[in-house]
């Protein structure tokens, strides 16, 4: 390589300059892309709007001008040879309506639903990269339908600013929040496809989007703004002022930006239930000398807004809208949210460039960033569950008892009546919650019947409440919770509030610093090195928020009060060690009446988290070929400290130094074990004394390399290929932060850790490779790119309530494979002087290319199990979960749209886009895919409870239309010894036995396209004119809508719920009584749908 | 220049502070949400209700006026298909009547008895009648017993608590002639024990949404104001446990909170009609026998029945051991696996009377009193105090450990 690079300087003096300005402002454009189509070099713009390509080849030439927020703009010019040519200032218009795109894109994040765990389920992609026709087309056009870069999810895409890797370390994705509104602030970014050569950061197999805040790149003036919207905001006003660079040398820009949205009393539209307002403020300055940049920057968006949830298929059904939202109520006559984000995240940065000479310069940034982010949400004690929308409150709910059995037939003929018919369960009704009809007799298919188990009165009695949605049924019934807990008073002064809205903070502060040295001293080669480093900090503690008429909260944990009593017979404990593992902090001096909005209770624990990252890149470049090449070395750790000493981590203590080969430190660490246990013995433990738990540590490395082939200046081939691991988030790393130490079992701490290979053992390995063609003519651009990632032994956390060890459980999964294939197309066509045509599209395939490994316990610390053969209880069950061949839940995988834009000189702009999605699937829930429901055991030889194949299910299709029943394997001494097979029974592609109607729809992964394919279409418009006005003054109006033919039938993501329809068999002990019912209604899946007809309507007037 | 960006500043501030203080939903008082005098109720019960006519029925002429038919009016009215079987000579063990869901309110009114936080009223409340709503006038308690599909619902509709519902559109269901407030439900849990005896219409749960809606809270609880039945186990005996033949006596009898005096356990049971020992545990690691998690006649209040879910009995009797009475105990009650206190510990126990008749099926005759405590402090609670002598402490069954000696 290096034999290749020397003397190849022939083409020496040609060399073209010239300057980018805006056309309104007059001001200098920094960071627009400069393009010479034929001989494809490219270069970007200075702070002062300048550029310089050097070595040129003399000929005729187009020079492409591409910038964030302009129309791109294209000069033609003959190149004289041995010439230093020089093009006149070159005046770029302002793209009004992909500045509208990206603040509506910058807003979309935080107002994606969130679960109960206040888990964004859905997220789009939401930086557009700037001048690559298909990122440029699909980050807006495709967002209302969540489509995800290449299906991975958003903790693959790497957000920075000025440098500065700003990804959570607990949950991996990026806070839009923080930059809540402020449009001015997140308009200059660098955004790099994945796997390609990059200047700021390594990168990885997903983008990479650098936010470039420096003051010089603002206009100078004043530019205020209002917007009107009927998203969850109604309307925003801003006002940014630059005072350009001045003589000085200094520039500095602000911008202030608030939102608002009071609550709005009316149900069924955009927004409903919700209340928000947002003042976001940004402050950059920058002092520029002749060799450096100084760059101080500093923003933040306090901010209050309510949430809104997923709901059932049915929910929506009864309530007619896709807008309804549980979370609200109604209060002295006026709206309630329960559900109240309260999030303000203050930033500062410094970034320092120096120019050492010509060919070498470097970069240092460091920020600090607190983030406090908390939501509210309403809590209870041994009282009824207060969400509208719980299962049991819903019609659905009454279909519980009417379950027949075809194959009960025989034992009890009370079924059928004298002349032979089946009782008329759901006499009423034809159909079952899917819509399928009940036919003749309304008996459903194969027998299998679930309807109302109530008179047709009552049934339709709710579900007129339901229709008519009375506020007292379908929203939180205020009134009835301040009673019970006035009442509550009166019975007992000193009792807890039965109900409370507790405030559930999720903190995080960074420190993170960076470097960044290019070289270019030697001809051809570009040598980037870089590092970062970054400690960081998640908080996380509840407090309460509104007591609700209550004197106090008494601080315990339900789950536990309510299994006190299976607790006290699993052990050798004395009553007041029962006592002690319903408490959240067992130490005797904690004072559990909680009554102070400032008190920390339920957890108060901090995940401490650091990261250093060195890279290092060469990049050549040649006529033909241009190369680079980069490795990188990550280091991260993570440790969790507690304030609080959880009752269920010392109940899982004490059973586990009761069990032989069990590890009796897991839950609070090495350390602390043993500082804990003195304090016990001692009689020393004292609340809010601070324990650290076990450091672990993980190395990352990382390869990429590619290569561009120029087959001519308007033709590029493209490869690139990366390999690397990652480190598991925090979040999917330990079992039950919010309880105890705990680490899924491939993470190793210092102690156990014996090999460099136990330090990335439970890293995800991914690789990744894609090949693009590029084309660039004056009538057509575009590319065709091909990408195939593959990753292997991923860890994913879920926590649910299950049915069969009845108490809420905790399952890890590891050595989950994952493959993301597919091709990205997309071309713009201009059609005359003013029409632009713009088809693109994106097909792939993203699924799972294994089974998982799962390990499940009870977070109170409940056995799972008893083992048939030792009587001895299982407190952890292993066991496989299908996951192979399911699709990944990241957005639809096929997507398509053609745009038709318009720019007239006369500064009026127009779109339109048609957009078809399609293949979107339902993340599938792990607990519903376990393989012992299908054969009857764990793969750690348990029993389970209540499967699919055993006799009171019937759930197994076989191919002549019956139920198969499992066939077991009793002989101890086989080699299959408890395992089922079945005779006939239909299997699918990955060899598990299908599952009959109605079981069906507990397992499969649903399609989440809509059943008329016209429905899958999305159509989007916008027009704008920019007036230009005297003195540099400008005023330009834009009028955004989304989902023009209001859709309301696009799903754009959901979930299965996690719990499966279980019946006690009566008579039999709890190990063996449990069976999974046919009620396939009774925990179905929660959707989200894309909002119908939404409007952006913006006025910005710069002066 | 500076100015002007300040005068920005506030002119943003102000619409930011004046919508953020609009619109925020006052907190709530309790005179808000507890009715709190005649006059509000009676204008609320007016306001919900055409032309303003409603009735404010006494427990026991609501029973009177809507449960007419033996059978009930919900089997011959709507349904070819039977309530459940009858198995106690001619009387129907299950029956259900509607109550009409249009026209004048229909309404009933008293205070909670029962409190489900010890597991024994699992979806049931009991209300408590102590004046006649037309005069005014102090009565004899009347009881009624509501079954409502809401966990927890004790700690929304607390001991103490006064409530008013509207009934209107629910049914008056009866087992065993025992009244209650319900709606009609199906049962047809194939997967019971004798399913084919336990399948078919049969009195259910309220949906809760409808029952929350339908319900008031009257101020604020008040436990002192709940009126007992204080006796020995002879007057009781005497007045009410053998007047089941009656049905209309039965009815008055059900539901009714009861202090009964001077009784102490015996470890006896119940065993299809004829009394038996509960069985001891020996501490044995793998044995059944007295495991109450295994065994339903161990010595312990409210053992296993494998999620039959039928309530566990134990005798109590009184000095002499002439007369006695069950206190029953559901297996999933938080006390449910407490041993049994010794027969030297002697006092009263608070409970709600009750009548079991499923074993009638066995025993023609059969079916049995009994009283159901809140939870075991109810439970000779005289036993219990500090100074009492001797002094009951309740001790809960372990794995392992032996039964102590009492």
């Amino acid at each position: 390589m290096f034999v290749l690079a020397i003397g190849l300087s022939a083409m020496a003096q040609t060399s073209l300059r010239g300057r980018v300005v805006a056309n309104n402002t007059q001001q200098p454009v920094v960071g627009a892309k400069v393009t010479l189509a034929n001989q494809n070099i490219s270069t970007t713009t200075n702070a002062a709007g300048e550029f310089a390509l050097l070595y040129l080849e003399a000929m005729d030439e187009e020079v492409l001008i591409e910038a964030d927020g302009f129309v791109p703009g294209l000069e033609l010019i003959n190149l004289k040879e041995n010439e230093s040519n020089q093009l006149d200032d070159i005046l770029l218009e302002p793209d009004i309506v992909s500045q509208t795109e990206s603040e509506i894109l910058l807003n979309l994040t935080e107002e994606e639903m969130t679960d109960d765990e206040g888990r964004s389920q859905a997220q789009a992609s939401s930086s557009s990269a700037s001048t690559d026709v298909f990122n440029k087309t699909v980050s807006f056009g495709w967002s209302t339908a969540r489509y995800r870069n290449r299906g991975y999810q958003s903790n693959v895409e790497n957000y920075y600013i000025e440098g500065l890797h700003f990804n959570s370390m607990e949950r991996g994705q990026f806070n839009y929040s923080a930059m809540g509104g402020l449009n001015d602030a997140s308009r200059y970014k660098e955004v790099l496809n994945p796997i390609e050569a990059t200047n700021f950061t390594f990168g990885g197999v997903g983008q990479s989007t650098n936010y470039l805040m420096g003051a010089t790149r603002y206009a100078q003036g004043w530019k205020i703004g209002a917007a009107g919207t009927n998203r969850n905001y109604k309307a925003r006003v801003n006002a940014t002022y630059s005072s350009g660079l001045m003589p000085s040398g200094w520039a500095v820009a602000a911008q202030l930006a608030y939102r608002f949205s009071p609550y709005i009393d009316q149900k069924g539209i955009i927004g409903e239930g919700i209340k928000y307002y947002s003042l976001g403020y940004f402050l950059t300055a920058e002092r520029v000398w002749d060799n450096a940049h100084l760059k101080l920057i500093t923003f933040g968006a306090p901010t209050e807004r309510g949430q809104n949830a997923a709901v059932t298929q049915e929910v929506y059904d009864l309530t007619g809208s896709i807008y309804y939202n549980p979370y609200w109520g109604y209060q002295d006559g006026k709206v309630r949210n329960s559900r109240i984000v309260k999030s303000f995240d203050p930033t500062v940065i410094a970034a320092f460039e120096y120019k050492i000479d010509e060919q070498q310069n470097f970069k240092v940034a460091a920020g600090y960033h607190y983030s406090w982010y908390s939501n509210s949400a309403l809590n209870y004690f041994n009282a009824p569950d207060p969400r509208p929308d719980y299962f049991r409150n819903l019609p659905s709910y009454l279909w519980d008892g009417q379950i027949a059995n075809p194959n009960y037939e025989t034992s009890a003929g009370q079924l059928f009546d004298a002349d032979g018919n089946h009782y008329p369960w759901g006499l009423f009704v034809g159909e079952d919650l899917n819509g399928n009809s009940y036919g003749d007799g309304f008996i459903g298919h194969d027998g299998n019947l679930v309807g109302p188990s109530v008179d047709e009165d009552t049934y339709n009695r709710l579900v007129d409440l339901w229709k008519a949605r009375d506020n007292k049924t379908t929203q939180i019934d205020w009134d009835k919770i301040y009673a019970t807990n006035y009442a509550n008073n009166a019975n007992d002064p000193t009792a807890s509030a039965r109900y409370l809205i507790e405030r559930r903070h999720n903190d995080l502060q960074e420190a993170t610093a960076s470097f960044n040295y290019v070289n270019t001293q030697f001809d051809h080669l570009k040598m980037t090195l870089g590092a970062e480093g970054k400690f960081s900090q998640g908080i996380h503690y509840k407090t309460i928020d509104d007591l609700l008429g209550g004197n106090q909260w008494i601080d315990i944990d339900a789950f536990a009060d309510r299994d006190i009593k299976e607790l006290a017979s699993n052990s050798g404990f004395t009553q007041e060690d029962i006592a002690n593992v319903r408490k959240n902090e067992i130490a005797a001096d904690y004072n559990e009446r909680i009554a102070d909005k400032k008190t920390r209770f339920g957890y108060d624990y901090r995940i401490n988290m650091g990261n250093f990252k060195a890279w290092f890149q060469n990049e050549w470049n040649f006529n033909e070929v241009d190369l680079y090449y980069a490795i990188a070395f990550d280091y991260s750790s993570m440790q969790r400290s507690t304030n609080m000493l959880n009752g269920r981590a010392w109940y899982l203590t004490k059973i586990a130094e009761e069990r032989t080969g069990a590890n009796p430190w897991l839950y609070y660490g090495k350390n602390s074990y043993d500082r804990i246990k003195a304090a016990e013995a001692n009689g020393t433990l004292k609340a809010g004394t601070t324990y650290v738990g076990d450091a672990h540590h993980f190395l990352d490395p990382a390869f990429k390399v590619g290569a561009t082939y120029k087959i001519n200046g308007r033709n590029h081939l493209k490869v690139n290929a990366i390999a690397e691991t990652r480190a598991p988030f925090a979040r999917d790393a330990y079992i039950s932060q919010r309880v105890h130490d705990a680490v899924v079992s491939t993470i190793y701490t210092h102690d156990n850790a014996k090999n460099l290979k136990d330090f990335y053992a439970a890293s995800e390995k991914l690789v990744s490779a894609d090949l693009t063609y590029e084309f660039n003519y004056p009538i057509v651009r575009g590319r065709i790119t091909g990408f195939f990632t593959q990753s292997w032994g991923a860890t994913e956390l879920n926590g649910y309530y299950d049915d069969e060890a009845r108490t809420f459980v905790n399952q890890a999964m590891t050595g989950i494979d994952k493959r993301y294939m597919g091709v990205e197309v997309a071309a713009a066509f201009k059609l005359g002087n003013y029409f632009t045509l713009t088809p693109v599209a994106s097909v792939g395939d993203y699924r799972y290319t294994s089974d998982a490994l799962a390990v499940s316990s009870a977070e109170n610390g409940m056995p799972m199990t008893q083992d048939l053969v030792t009587n001895s209880l299982v407190f952890e069950t292993v066991d496989k979960v299908l996951l192979k061949g399911l699709k990944l839940s990241t957005g639809p995988q096929v997507n398509a749209s053609l745009k038709l834009s318009f720019f007239h000189p006369k500064m009026w702009f127009a779109d339109v886009t048609v957009s078809y999605h399609d293949w979107n699937y339902l993340s599938v829930a792990p607990s519903r895919r376990m393989q012992g429901l299908y054969t009857g055991t764990r793969v750690d030889g348990t029993a389970v409870n209540g499967w699919f194949g055993d006799t009171y299910a019937n759930a197994i299709e076989t191919t002549d239309g019956r139920a198969a029943r499992a066939i077991v394997d009793t002989d101890p001494t086989s080699a299959t010894y408890g395992q089922a097979t079945y005779e006939n029974a239909v299997l699918d592609a990955n060899g598990v036995p299908v599952l009959r109607y109605p079981y069906n729809i507990m397992t499969m992964q649903e399609s989440l396209a809509a059943t008329n394919p016209l429905n899958r279409f999305i159509i989007d418009a916008s027009v704008g004119k920019l007036i230009y006005l005297p003195n540099r003054q400008s005023l330009s109006i834009n009028l955004s809508i989304s989902n023009l033919t209001n859709n309301t039938h696009f799903k754009t993501g959901g979930y299965q719920q996690a719990r499966l329809p279980r019946a006690v068999r009566q008579g039999e002990p709890d190990y063996r009584n449990s069976v999974i019912t046919a009620n396939a209604w009774k925990y179905p899946s929660k959707y989200y749908y894309a909002w119908g007809t939404n409007f952006f309507l913006t006025l910005t007037y710069k002066f | 220049m500076r100015k002007s960006i300040y005068t920005y500043a506030i002119a943003l501030a102000l619409p930011v502070v004046a919508l953020m203080t609009s619109c925020e939903p006052r907190e709530l008082k309790a005179e808000d949400v507890l009715v709190a005098n005649e006059d509000q109720l009676a204008r609320e019960l007016a306001a919900e209700n055409v032309n303003g006519e409603y009735t404010v029925y006494n427990i026991n002429d609501l029973i009177a006026t809507y449960c007419v038919l033996e059978e009930g009016n919900f089997e011959s009215e709507e349904s070819q298909y039977r309530t459940r079987a009858i198995y106690h000579g001619d009387t129907y063990l299950f029956a259900i009547d509607t109550l009409p869901t249009d026209g004048p309110g229909i309404y009933i009114r008293g205070r909670i008895t029962t409190d489900d936080y010890g597991g024994n009223f699992y979806k049931a409340l009991v209300i408590q009648q102590t004046k006649d709503w037309a005069t005014g006038a102090d009565i004899d308690q009347q009881n009624l017993r509501i079954s409502v599909d809401m966990g927890s619902a004790g700690g929304m509709f607390q001991r103490g608590q006064e409530i008013i519902i509207r009934c209107n559109g629910l049914a008056l269901g009866r087992y065993a002639n025992q009244p209650q407030l319900c709606v009609p439900s199906y049962n047809n849990n194939i997967f019971a024990s004798s399913a084919d005896q336990k399948v078919g219409w049969a009195p259910g749960r309220i949906p809760s949404a409808r029952f929350r809606k339908a319900t008031r809270l009257i101020g604020a609880p008040d436990q002192s104001k709940l009126v007992y039945d204080v006796m020995t186990l002879a007057e009781l005996d005497t007045k009410y446990l053998s007047k089941y033949e009656d049905i209309f006596g039965a009815r008055k009898a059900d539901g009714r909170l009861v202090k009964i005096t001077n009784v102490h356990f015996t470890g006896e049971y119940d065993d299809y009609g004829k009394v038996a020992q509960c069985t001891h545990y020996n501490g044995s690691d793998t044995a059944s026998v007295g495991n109450p998690e295994l065994d339903k006649n161990a010595c312990t209040f409210g053992p296993t029945t494998g999620n039959v879910g039928y309530p566990q009995s134990r005798y109590v009797k009184d000095d002499g051991d002439a007369h006695k009475v069950l206190i029953s105990t559901s297996e999933y009650a938080k006390y449910a696996f407490f041993y049994l206190p010794a027969a030297k510990y002697v006092g009263s126990i608070i409970g709600i009377l009750s009548y079991y008749m499923d074993n009638g099926r066995y025993d023609p005759d059969g079916g049995e009193w009994s009283i159901t405590p809140n939870d075991m402090s109810y439970i000779l609670p005289e036993c219990q105090t500090e100074d009492a002598n001797p002094r009951w402490i309740p001790v809960e069954w372990k794995k392992g450990v032996p039964q102590p000696e009492d």
